[in-house]
């Protein structure tokens, strides 16, 4: 008995004074269903570069991501790097629940213009991008030769839109764009593709709101010109409810995202891909950057470890082998993408929309901006309100949220 | 009678447990909630005393409309489904070839887990590939497509219909169970002396059903004054806020915005109003068990 205690004893000794040499653990957030392979490949190496650290990844569904992770930061236990979507990074920087993550000038300038953009508040970066989504116009050529239209011809400005849209419903079964109002985020982000392809901005590099300009009043009356000639009741539908329409032949064009190129090689549908038309103002091809970023989150005494592998994760080779792999735009330029767009062309549009294409606002309270916009898009479908009288609300509005 | 105390002491000692876990799961949330209606409480570390600003604020905005389309909403809601739910007792309780078959049938929208349920309905209203807008157009009852969710007057129906569909079964089981404890004597001594079907329902089922009525209207009541989950998944509370209730309302203050502060205060009054029909309801229970045992 007494040696038994003894030895129990010892070993809980042992265990006291070995604790400090034992692995030091990073906690991470991805969102998503499943752990992409490649980030497990590259945690494994990070791992094997820094002996004693582990990191200790959880899956947690889209839905319930981004609250995870905001709880767990304001309740005081937060993650030590969590995959949060950049928009949300103002937010988490200005109440001090995240770390900068400073970015040199070489780093920059490894990233396509305007991407780093999607991660700066008052001049530091508070995220490395990790994800990147572009949209690009999508007809259906069957449906425009059936109109009477050049089935090879997209239309490259909104007017070409407006009027491709109205022979198409004119002219065939099906309706001739489609649009997105649906009190859902993506709302917001598809009128966002009309203010950047008219050099329109929501807030300017000095941190003003200027929506009410002329730029996004011809965004919103482009969209509302559209709205006869969209599916029945826009309201209803959001991106990807448009584009199942579409993937059905009932629309005849819409702004998507890449991967609705693996859906329509499921379809028999006559399609092509080409950049989002421009409006009058437009000084080149443009498009919404929407990126998700790797947080480092504070308080929780492994930031500096945290930051060291967002970086890892994040590095040219890793990133690279990420997108291709994930079918995301990608972050960086590099040969292997120059030949991925020569051997896949309709890669083009996704990547040369990016010189001129504009980020989501960072608003501290990104999910009023998010409800302002969406409430402005709708009361001109729903034709409840003039198009400049609903923008001159909305930048009230904005103005009052900051 | 120092028996009688040692015995209240020893209740006590023994309510100990509970008492401790009430507090914990149902006082502390509710004081901390109220204290923090008063504060700013967001996603910043330190929060302020703000005193009544956040009912003011809430009073100030669109607010008002919000608590009476609840109101409407709830009402709606509720009394569609007490009809229904009453009227499909009333058929259950029939004498019918294959009654259980019927009875079992009422079940599906309660047995299908919830959100499931309301996935349904939301492909049922779409207007490309809903099969609601399909029927209309193949009957000839519609030149196009209807995309029900996208206007406020056919998305806010959409929520009620939605809403009826899930709370109907458990107002027919309860009220079938009501109607079933009345005396069967009573029925045949109105038959024997010449009474209708109609007469007898009229005259002996409901009024005999009623307090159960009452219950289960608080019963509904409550929960549908709380549906979240149905005009979540539906609308969002849109288009253009037309079916944005107190509840949604809340969530979007203090979960989306982060406004805790804002947001305590949002449940706060609709926990005012709970507590309202709670009072109504006790009241009512009362004065039909004090009729009933006169």
């Amino acid at each position: 008995m007494t040696k038994t205690l003894l030895r129990t004893g010892a070993a809980l000794a042992a265990l006291v004074v070995a604790a400090p040499a034992m692995a030091e653990e990073i906690t991470m957030i991805v969102c998503g269903d499943t752990m992409d392979p490649i980030h497990d490949k590259y945690i494994a190496e990070w791992e094997a570069q820094n002996d004693g650290w582990t990191v200790a990844p959880e899956v947690v569904g889209w839905g319930q991501c981004q609250d995870k992770v905001t709880t767990l930061a304001v309740a005081g236990t937060p993650v030590g790097l969590a995959y949060v979507g950049s928009r949300t990074l103002k937010e988490f920087a200005e109440f001090g629940l995240i770390e900068p993550i400073p970015m040199t000038e070489e780093e920059k300038a490894s990233y396509y213009p305007n991407v780093v953009g999607t991660v700066t508040y008052q001049g530091e970066q508070w995220g490395v991008p990790v994800a990147f989504s572009t949209k690009a116009f999508y007809w259906n050529k069957d449906l425009f030769e059936e109109a009477g239209l050049d089935p090879e011809t997209p239309p490259a400005t909104w007017e070409e839109v407006i009027a491709a849209a109205k022979a198409v419903t004119e002219n065939t079964d099906s309706a001739g764009f489609g649009l997105v109002a649906k009190t859902f985020d993506n709302t917001m982000h598809q009128f966002l593709h009309w203010v950047y392809t008219n050099n329109g901005q929501v807030v300017d590099d000095e941190g003003n709101i200027v929506l009410d300009s002329p730029e996004v009043l011809a965004a919103l009356e482009a969209y509302k010109a559209l709205v006869p000639y969209s599916e029945e009741g826009p309201t209803a539908y959001e991106q990807n409810e448009v584009r199942a329409i579409f993937l059905d032949g009932g629309v005849s064009m819409m702004h998507a995202s890449i991967g609705a190129v693996s859906r329509l090689a499921d379809t028999d549908i006559n399609w092509g891909v080409a950049n989002l038309p421009l409006g009058p103002e437009a000084k080149g091809p443009g498009t919404l950057l929407i990126t998700d970023s790797l947080a480092v989150f504070s308080g929780t005494g492994v930031e500096e470890q945290a930051i060291s592998l967002a970086k890892f994760l994040t590095a040219p080779a890793a990133q690279e082998e990420y997108d291709l792999n994930a079918g995301l735009t990608p972050l960086r330029p590099s040969p292997t993408i120059d030949a991925l767009v020569e051997e896949q062309p309709y890669w083009a549009p996704y990547i040369e929309g990016i010189e001129f294409g504009g980020p989501e606002p960072l608003f501290t309270d990104y999910r009023a901006f998010q409800n302002i916009m969406i409430e402005m898009v709708q009361s001109v479908v729903t034709g409840d309100a003039e198009p400049a009288d609903a923008l001159a609300k909305a930048d009230a509005a904005l103005k009052e949220l900051e | 009678m120092p028996g009688q105390k040692s015995a209240v002491l020893f209740a006590w000692i023994l309510l100990i447990p509970a008492l401790l876990y009430v507090a914990a799961i149902v006082a502390y949330p509710l004081v901390d909630t109220f204290h923090l209606s008063f504060t700013d409480a967001s996603l910043r570390k330190t929060t302020n005393w703000v005193g009544w600003k956040n009912y003011q604020k809430i009073f100030d905005t669109e607010f008002a409309e919000i608590i009476g389309r609840t109101f409407v909403w709830t009402f709606l809601s509720v009394s569609l489904k007490m009809i229904i739910g009453t009227g499909g007792a009333v058929l259950l309780n029939a004498a019918l070839p294959g009654r259980a078959v019927f009875r079992i049938l009422t079940m599906p929208p309660w047995i299908v887990p919830m959100a499931i349920g309301i996935f349904m309905w939301g492909w049922m209203y779409n207007g490309q590939f809903g099969m609601i807008s399909g029927l209309l157009q193949r009957f000839g009852l519609s030149d196009g497509p209807v995309a029900f969710l996208a206007y406020g007057s056919t998305a806010f129906w959409a929520t009620i219909i939605t809403d009826v569909w899930i709370g109907v079964p458990m107002v027919t089981m309860y009220m079938l169970a009501a109607i079933q404890s009345v005396p069967v004597d009573l029925h045949e001594a109105a038959w024997t002396d010449g009474a209708s079907r109609f007469y007898r329902l009229r005259r002996i089922t409901l009024p005999m059903i009623f307090p159960a009525a009452i219950t289960m209207s608080m019963i509904s009541l409550i929960s549908t004054f709380n549906s979240f989950d149905i005009i979540w998944i539906l609308t969002q509370g849109g288009p253009s806020g037309s079916t944005t209730t107190m509840i949604i309302d809340t969530y979007s203050t203090a979960i989306g915005s982060k406004k805790f502060g804002e947001g305590a205060a949002r449940a706060v009054v609709i926990c005012l109003f709970l507590s309202a029909f709670a009072i109504l309801y006790f009241q009512a229970v009362t004065k039909l068990s004090r009729r009933m045992t006169t």
